[in-house]
Protein backbone atom coordinates (compact mmCIF):
# COMPACT_ATOMS: atom_id res chain seq x y z
CA UNK A 1 0.00 0.00 0.00
CA UNK A 2 2.98 2.24 0.50
CA UNK A 3 3.77 3.21 -2.64
CA UNK A 4 4.48 5.53 -4.03
CA UNK A 5 7.29 6.91 -1.78
CA UNK A 6 10.12 8.29 -0.82
CA UNK A 7 12.85 6.91 1.53
CA UNK A 8 12.36 9.36 4.69
CA UNK A 9 14.31 9.31 7.98
CA UNK A 10 12.08 7.57 10.86
CA UNK A 11 12.37 8.91 14.48
CA UNK A 12 15.39 6.72 15.30
CA UNK A 13 17.08 8.19 12.14
CA UNK A 14 17.14 4.81 10.58
CA UNK A 15 16.48 4.83 6.50
CA UNK A 16 12.29 4.05 6.50
CA UNK A 17 11.05 1.88 3.72
CA UNK A 18 7.79 1.43 2.13
CA UNK A 19 8.57 -2.22 0.71
CA UNK A 20 6.62 -5.21 2.23
CA UNK A 21 7.56 -6.44 5.61
CA UNK A 22 6.82 -10.02 3.94
CA UNK A 23 8.49 -12.35 1.92
CA UNK A 24 7.71 -13.37 -1.68
CA UNK A 25 6.98 -17.00 -0.84
CA UNK A 26 4.62 -15.34 1.75
CA UNK A 27 2.74 -13.17 -0.67
CA UNK A 28 2.35 -16.12 -3.07
CA UNK A 29 0.11 -17.69 -0.24
CA UNK A 30 -2.00 -15.19 -0.23
CA UNK A 31 -2.10 -15.11 -4.15
CA UNK A 32 -3.01 -19.02 -4.19
CA UNK A 33 -5.98 -18.71 -1.19
CA UNK A 34 -7.32 -16.05 -3.79
CA UNK A 35 -7.27 -17.80 -6.97
CA UNK A 36 -8.76 -21.08 -5.06
CA UNK A 37 -10.47 -19.91 -2.53
CA UNK A 38 -11.72 -16.28 -3.26
CA UNK A 39 -11.48 -13.24 -0.93
CA UNK A 40 -13.04 -14.23 2.09
CA UNK A 41 -9.94 -17.50 2.47
CA UNK A 42 -7.34 -15.06 2.16
CA UNK A 43 -8.78 -12.65 4.58
CA UNK A 44 -9.26 -15.79 6.96
CA UNK A 45 -5.29 -16.20 7.21
CA UNK A 46 -4.96 -12.71 7.28
CA UNK A 47 -6.05 -12.32 10.48
CA UNK A 48 -3.75 -14.88 12.07
CA UNK A 49 -0.75 -13.14 10.26
CA UNK A 50 -1.78 -9.62 11.16
CA UNK A 51 -2.15 -11.20 14.46
CA UNK A 52 1.17 -12.71 15.13
CA UNK A 53 3.07 -9.51 13.48
CA UNK A 54 1.10 -7.53 16.05
CA UNK A 55 2.00 -9.58 18.92
CA UNK A 56 5.63 -10.36 18.26
CA UNK A 57 6.79 -7.51 16.00
CA UNK A 58 7.87 -4.64 17.85
CA UNK A 59 9.01 -3.10 14.58
CA UNK A 60 5.55 -3.46 13.14
CA UNK A 61 3.95 -1.69 16.06
CA UNK A 62 6.42 0.86 16.15
CA UNK A 63 5.30 1.62 12.45
CA UNK A 64 1.81 1.91 13.26
CA UNK A 65 2.23 3.93 16.82
CA UNK A 66 3.75 7.13 14.85
CA UNK A 67 0.03 7.40 13.43
CA UNK A 68 -2.01 5.77 16.54
CA UNK A 69 -0.53 7.55 19.17
CA UNK A 70 -2.02 10.70 17.20
CA UNK A 71 -5.29 9.43 16.51
CA UNK A 72 -5.96 7.42 19.79
CA UNK A 73 -3.45 9.59 21.79
CA UNK A 74 -5.58 8.57 25.03
CA UNK A 75 -4.78 4.75 24.33
CA UNK A 76 -2.48 2.44 26.10
CA UNK A 77 -1.38 -1.20 26.42
CA UNK A 78 -4.02 -3.61 25.45
CA UNK A 79 -6.53 -0.82 23.60
CA UNK A 80 -3.35 0.35 21.93
CA UNK A 81 -2.55 -3.01 20.62
CA UNK A 82 -5.99 -3.72 19.81
CA UNK A 83 -6.20 -0.10 17.67
CA UNK A 84 -3.03 -1.28 16.19
CA UNK A 85 -4.59 -4.95 15.02
CA UNK A 86 -7.46 -3.42 13.72
CA UNK A 87 -4.99 -0.85 11.30
CA UNK A 88 -2.74 -3.91 10.04
CA UNK A 89 -5.94 -5.59 9.56
CA UNK A 90 -6.87 -3.02 7.22
CA UNK A 91 -4.29 -2.47 5.38
CA UNK A 92 -3.69 -6.45 5.08
CA UNK A 93 -7.60 -6.49 3.42
CA UNK A 94 -6.62 -3.89 1.15
CA UNK A 95 -3.71 -5.28 -0.05
CA UNK A 96 -6.11 -8.38 -0.87
CA UNK A 97 -8.51 -6.82 -2.04
CA UNK A 98 -6.13 -5.24 -4.27
CA UNK A 99 -4.67 -8.09 -5.50
CA UNK A 100 -8.48 -9.53 -6.01
CA UNK A 101 -8.82 -7.35 -8.74
CA UNK A 102 -6.28 -8.47 -10.66
CA UNK A 103 -6.64 -12.13 -10.36
CA UNK A 104 -10.55 -12.42 -10.21
CA UNK A 105 -11.08 -9.24 -12.37
CA UNK A 106 -12.39 -5.99 -11.75
CA UNK A 107 -15.93 -6.91 -11.37
CA UNK A 108 -15.17 -8.76 -7.98
CA UNK A 109 -15.00 -5.49 -6.10
CA UNK A 110 -17.77 -2.54 -6.22
CA UNK A 111 -15.88 0.97 -6.50
CA UNK A 112 -18.83 3.70 -5.59
CA UNK A 113 -17.76 7.16 -6.86
CA UNK A 114 -19.63 9.61 -5.71
CA UNK A 115 -20.77 12.85 -7.55
CA UNK A 116 -19.27 11.42 -10.40
CA UNK A 117 -20.50 14.27 -12.52
CA UNK A 118 -18.23 16.89 -10.71
CA UNK A 119 -15.27 15.43 -12.04
CA UNK A 120 -16.57 15.38 -15.46
CA UNK A 121 -16.90 19.09 -15.50
CA UNK A 122 -13.62 19.83 -13.79
CA UNK A 123 -12.67 17.61 -16.91
CA UNK A 124 -14.48 19.61 -19.32
CA UNK A 125 -12.21 22.81 -18.01
CA UNK A 126 -9.73 21.25 -20.20
CA UNK A 127 -6.91 22.42 -17.95
CA UNK A 128 -6.17 19.27 -16.96
CA UNK A 129 -6.99 17.66 -12.96
CA UNK A 130 -4.61 16.79 -10.49
CA UNK A 131 -6.16 14.11 -8.42
CA UNK A 132 -4.79 14.71 -5.20
CA UNK A 133 -5.15 11.01 -2.95
CA UNK A 134 -3.03 10.31 0.17
CA UNK A 135 -2.49 6.42 1.43
CA UNK A 136 -5.56 5.95 2.31
CA UNK A 137 -7.95 3.11 1.63
CA UNK A 138 -6.72 0.86 -1.60
CA UNK A 139 -5.90 3.83 -3.50
CA UNK A 140 -4.85 1.98 -6.87
CA UNK A 141 -8.17 -0.09 -7.24
CA UNK A 142 -9.94 3.27 -6.39
CA UNK A 143 -8.20 5.02 -9.49
CA UNK A 144 -9.37 2.11 -11.57
CA UNK A 145 -12.55 3.90 -11.49
CA UNK A 146 -11.73 6.69 -13.40
CA UNK A 147 -12.36 5.16 -16.52
CA UNK A 148 -15.71 7.20 -17.57
CA UNK A 149 -13.51 10.15 -17.62
CA UNK A 150 -11.85 9.34 -20.69
CA UNK A 151 -8.50 10.71 -20.22
CA UNK A 152 -5.10 8.99 -20.01
CA UNK A 153 -4.13 9.14 -16.22
CA UNK A 154 -0.68 9.43 -15.53
CA UNK A 155 0.62 8.32 -11.84
CA UNK A 156 3.44 9.70 -10.08
CA UNK A 157 5.37 7.25 -8.37
CA UNK A 158 8.43 5.02 -7.39
CA UNK A 159 8.40 1.29 -6.97
CA UNK A 160 11.41 0.91 -4.92
CA UNK A 161 14.25 -1.76 -5.48
CA UNK A 162 13.35 -5.01 -4.52
CA UNK A 163 9.90 -4.25 -3.67
CA UNK A 164 7.55 -7.61 -3.73
CA UNK A 165 4.27 -6.06 -3.80
CA UNK A 166 2.06 -6.79 -6.79
CA UNK A 167 -0.10 -4.25 -8.74
CA UNK A 168 -3.61 -5.32 -9.75
CA UNK A 169 -2.97 -5.06 -13.57
CA UNK A 170 0.55 -7.47 -12.94
CA UNK A 171 -1.98 -9.73 -11.35
CA UNK A 172 -4.00 -9.91 -14.66
CA UNK A 173 -0.91 -9.87 -16.84
CA UNK A 174 -2.34 -6.64 -18.21
CA UNK A 175 0.36 -3.17 -19.16
CA UNK A 176 0.04 -0.95 -16.24
CA UNK A 177 -2.84 1.18 -17.55
CA UNK A 178 -1.48 4.45 -16.33
CA UNK A 179 1.64 6.21 -17.26
CA UNK A 180 4.03 6.21 -14.65
CA UNK A 181 6.01 9.40 -13.53
CA UNK A 182 9.16 8.73 -11.72
CA UNK A 183 9.28 11.46 -8.65
CA UNK A 184 13.20 10.57 -8.81
CA UNK A 185 13.83 11.13 -12.42
CA UNK A 186 14.44 14.58 -14.99
CA UNK A 187 13.55 17.59 -12.64
CA UNK A 188 11.41 15.33 -9.94
CA UNK A 189 9.12 14.58 -13.26
CA UNK A 190 7.71 17.99 -12.63
CA UNK A 191 8.21 18.86 -17.06
CA UNK A 192 6.20 16.00 -17.51
CA UNK A 193 3.51 16.58 -15.55
CA UNK A 194 2.96 20.15 -16.89
CA UNK A 195 2.88 18.52 -20.14
CA UNK A 196 0.22 16.12 -19.31
CA UNK A 197 -1.82 18.69 -17.52
CA UNK A 198 -1.40 20.82 -20.76
CA UNK A 199 -3.01 18.44 -23.01
CA UNK A 200 -6.24 18.17 -20.18
CA UNK A 201 -4.80 14.90 -18.92
CA UNK A 202 -4.84 13.54 -15.42
CA UNK A 203 -1.91 13.70 -13.04
CA UNK A 204 -2.55 11.64 -9.47
CA UNK A 205 -0.42 12.83 -6.78
CA UNK A 206 0.39 11.89 -3.12
CA UNK A 207 -0.57 15.00 -1.01
CA UNK A 208 0.95 13.22 2.39
CA UNK A 209 4.42 12.36 0.96
CA UNK A 210 7.41 14.18 -0.21
CA UNK A 211 7.29 15.13 -4.30
CA UNK A 212 10.64 16.98 -5.48
CA UNK A 213 12.78 18.46 -3.98
CA UNK A 214 13.09 18.43 -0.09
CA UNK A 215 12.80 21.65 0.02
CA UNK A 216 9.48 22.11 -1.45
CA UNK A 217 8.03 21.63 1.96
CA UNK A 218 5.66 23.39 4.04
CA UNK A 219 4.58 22.79 8.08
CA UNK A 220 0.59 22.37 8.35
CA UNK A 221 -0.93 20.61 11.17
CA UNK A 222 -2.42 17.13 11.00
CA UNK A 223 -4.24 15.16 14.13
CA UNK A 224 -3.11 17.86 16.96
CA UNK A 225 0.79 17.72 15.92
CA UNK A 226 3.11 19.60 12.81
CA UNK A 227 4.02 17.40 9.81
CA UNK A 228 5.54 18.27 6.51
CA UNK A 229 3.58 18.09 3.67
CA UNK A 230 4.92 18.92 -0.12
CA UNK A 231 3.53 22.22 -1.87
CA UNK A 232 4.93 21.25 -5.49
CA UNK A 233 1.97 20.23 -6.55
CA UNK A 234 0.04 23.54 -5.60
CA UNK A 235 2.90 25.60 -7.27
CA UNK A 236 2.35 23.27 -10.47
CA UNK A 237 -1.85 24.18 -9.85
CA UNK A 238 -0.77 27.75 -9.69
CA UNK A 239 1.55 27.93 -13.00
CA UNK A 240 -0.92 25.35 -15.46
CA UNK A 241 -4.62 26.50 -13.41
CA UNK A 242 -5.42 22.51 -13.28
CA UNK A 243 -7.62 22.37 -10.46
CA UNK A 244 -6.29 19.77 -7.21
CA UNK A 245 -9.14 17.42 -6.90
CA UNK A 246 -8.56 15.72 -3.06
CA UNK A 247 -9.90 12.27 -3.86
CA UNK A 248 -10.11 9.64 -0.91
CA UNK A 249 -11.42 6.24 -0.78
CA UNK A 250 -12.31 4.26 2.02
CA UNK A 251 -13.42 -0.10 2.57
CA UNK A 252 -17.25 0.55 3.27
CA UNK A 253 -18.11 -3.01 2.79
CA UNK A 254 -16.61 -6.60 2.45
CA UNK A 255 -16.05 -6.08 -1.47
CA UNK A 256 -16.69 -2.59 -2.10
CA UNK A 257 -14.98 0.77 -1.77
CA UNK A 258 -16.12 4.38 -1.81
CA UNK A 259 -14.39 6.95 -3.36
CA UNK A 260 -15.03 10.21 -2.57
CA UNK A 261 -14.75 13.64 -4.25
CA UNK A 262 -13.47 15.86 -0.89
CA UNK A 263 -12.16 19.05 -1.82
CA UNK A 264 -11.72 21.09 -5.09
CA UNK A 265 -8.66 23.22 -4.37
CA UNK A 266 -7.88 26.11 -6.66
CA UNK A 267 -4.65 27.75 -6.62
CA UNK A 268 -5.23 31.44 -8.68
CA UNK A 269 -2.09 32.27 -10.43
CA UNK A 270 0.89 33.06 -7.50
CA UNK A 271 4.39 34.48 -8.32
CA UNK A 272 7.31 32.85 -6.11
CA UNK A 273 8.19 29.45 -4.69
CA UNK A 274 8.04 30.27 -0.73
CA UNK A 275 6.77 27.56 1.15
CA UNK A 276 4.56 30.28 3.28
CA UNK A 277 3.00 31.11 -0.52
CA UNK A 278 1.72 27.85 -0.66
CA UNK A 279 0.62 26.80 2.87
CA UNK A 280 -2.52 27.76 3.19
CA UNK A 281 -3.31 24.99 0.33
CA UNK A 282 -1.36 22.60 2.14
CA UNK A 283 -3.63 23.01 5.03
CA UNK A 284 -6.78 22.75 3.05
CA UNK A 285 -5.57 19.33 2.31
CA UNK A 286 -4.07 18.18 5.41
CA UNK A 287 -7.80 19.36 7.24
CA UNK A 288 -9.08 17.06 4.53
CA UNK A 289 -6.91 14.29 5.72
CA UNK A 290 -7.51 15.07 9.00
CA UNK A 291 -11.16 14.80 8.82
CA UNK A 292 -10.94 11.61 7.13
CA UNK A 293 -8.97 9.90 10.00
CA UNK A 294 -11.20 11.04 12.21
CA UNK A 295 -14.03 9.73 10.16
CA UNK A 296 -11.76 6.10 9.69
CA UNK A 297 -9.24 5.73 11.93
CA UNK A 298 -8.13 2.62 10.29
CA UNK A 299 -7.94 3.74 6.84
CA UNK A 300 -4.67 5.85 6.86
CA UNK A 301 -1.44 3.65 5.97
CA UNK A 302 1.38 5.96 6.61
CA UNK A 303 3.86 3.91 8.75
CA UNK A 304 6.33 6.35 9.52
CA UNK A 305 6.97 9.38 11.39
CA UNK A 306 5.34 12.12 9.75
CA UNK A 307 5.72 14.17 13.26
CA UNK A 308 9.24 14.72 13.02
CA UNK A 309 9.32 17.72 15.20
CA UNK A 310 7.67 16.61 17.72
CA UNK A 311 9.79 13.14 17.96
CA UNK A 312 10.80 13.85 21.97
CA UNK A 313 7.20 13.84 22.93
CA UNK A 314 4.95 10.79 23.27
CA UNK A 315 7.86 8.15 22.64
CA UNK A 316 5.69 4.88 24.33
CA UNK A 317 4.85 2.69 21.26
CA UNK B 1 17.91 43.48 -26.29
CA UNK B 2 19.50 39.86 -27.59
CA UNK B 3 17.26 36.77 -26.54
CA UNK B 4 19.88 35.71 -23.94
CA UNK B 5 19.83 38.86 -22.10
CA UNK B 6 16.36 39.08 -22.21
CA UNK B 7 16.28 35.53 -20.59
CA UNK B 8 18.32 36.13 -17.94
CA UNK B 9 16.48 39.66 -17.08
CA UNK B 10 13.12 37.48 -17.21
CA UNK B 11 15.02 34.61 -14.90
CA UNK B 12 15.77 36.93 -12.17
CA UNK B 13 12.41 38.89 -12.45
CA UNK B 14 10.38 35.78 -12.96
CA UNK B 15 11.85 33.51 -10.44
CA UNK B 16 12.96 35.88 -8.04
CA UNK B 17 16.33 35.86 -8.13
CA UNK B 18 17.63 37.79 -5.34
CA UNK B 19 20.76 39.01 -5.51
CA UNK B 20 21.83 37.66 -9.16
CA UNK B 21 22.47 40.48 -12.13
CA UNK B 22 22.03 39.56 -15.34
CA UNK B 23 26.15 39.71 -15.62
CA UNK B 24 26.68 37.06 -13.65
CA UNK B 25 24.99 34.67 -14.96
CA UNK B 26 26.91 32.66 -17.26
CA UNK B 27 25.80 31.74 -21.10
CA UNK B 28 27.20 28.11 -20.54
CA UNK B 29 26.50 27.89 -16.68
CA UNK B 30 23.93 24.99 -15.72
CA UNK B 31 20.59 26.11 -15.04
CA UNK B 32 19.43 23.70 -12.49
CA UNK B 33 21.39 21.77 -9.40
CA UNK B 34 25.03 23.12 -9.67
CA UNK B 35 25.45 26.40 -11.34
CA UNK B 36 22.58 28.75 -11.08
CA UNK B 37 20.89 26.01 -8.37
CA UNK B 38 17.48 26.31 -9.80
CA UNK B 39 15.22 23.43 -9.27
CA UNK B 40 12.17 20.93 -10.44
CA UNK B 41 9.95 24.02 -9.43
CA UNK B 42 11.36 26.13 -11.08
CA UNK B 43 11.78 24.57 -14.12
CA UNK B 44 7.85 24.39 -13.95
CA UNK B 45 8.14 28.40 -13.52
CA UNK B 46 10.25 28.57 -16.32
CA UNK B 47 8.35 26.84 -18.90
CA UNK B 48 5.41 29.15 -18.14
CA UNK B 49 7.79 31.75 -18.91
CA UNK B 50 8.99 30.86 -21.81
CA UNK B 51 5.64 30.74 -23.20
CA UNK B 52 4.68 34.29 -21.71
CA UNK B 53 7.44 36.17 -22.83
CA UNK B 54 8.54 34.37 -26.13
CA UNK B 55 5.30 32.81 -27.20
CA UNK B 56 6.93 29.55 -27.16
CA UNK B 57 6.14 26.21 -26.17
CA UNK B 58 7.98 23.09 -24.66
CA UNK B 59 5.91 20.71 -24.99
CA UNK B 60 7.22 17.68 -23.29
CA UNK B 61 10.76 16.10 -22.15
CA UNK B 62 12.15 15.22 -25.37
CA UNK B 63 12.22 18.88 -25.86
CA UNK B 64 12.51 20.16 -22.70
CA UNK B 65 15.42 18.30 -21.38
CA UNK B 66 17.94 19.44 -23.95
CA UNK B 67 16.90 23.25 -23.86
CA UNK B 68 16.86 23.65 -20.31
CA UNK B 69 20.51 23.09 -19.86
CA UNK B 70 21.71 26.52 -19.76
CA UNK B 71 20.80 29.86 -21.13
CA UNK B 72 22.66 29.28 -24.54
CA UNK B 73 20.90 26.08 -25.16
CA UNK B 74 17.58 27.66 -24.22
CA UNK B 75 18.11 30.66 -26.31
CA UNK B 76 18.92 28.36 -29.61
CA UNK B 77 15.63 26.56 -28.95
CA UNK B 78 13.56 29.93 -28.58
CA UNK B 79 14.97 30.86 -31.57
CA UNK B 80 14.68 27.66 -33.30
CA UNK B 81 11.14 27.73 -33.05
CA UNK B 82 10.40 31.58 -33.12
CA UNK B 83 11.25 30.60 -37.17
Amino acid sequence: MNKPSENKKSGNGKRWSSRSVGSNWQHQIFYCLIRFGGRRAAYLLLYFVVAYYVLFSGLARKRASYYLRRRFPNSRGISRLWHCYRLILELGKALIDRAVVGILGPESLDIFLGEPEKLLKLRDENRGMIMMTAHVGCWQAAMSALGYLNRPVHLLMRREDGDIDRHYFEHAGLECPYQIIDPTGYLGGTLEIVAALKKGEIVSVMGDRLLGSEKSTTAVDLLGGQVELPFSAYKIASVTGAPIVVLFNFKDGSASYHLQVVKIIRVPELRGRSADTFNPYAAEFSASLDRFCQEHPYQFFNFFDMWLKQQTENKDT
Amino acid sequence: MDIKTKLKQVLIEELNLEDITIEEIGDDEALFGEGLGLDSLDAVELVVVVQKHFGVEIKDMEEGRPALQSINSLAAFIEEKQK
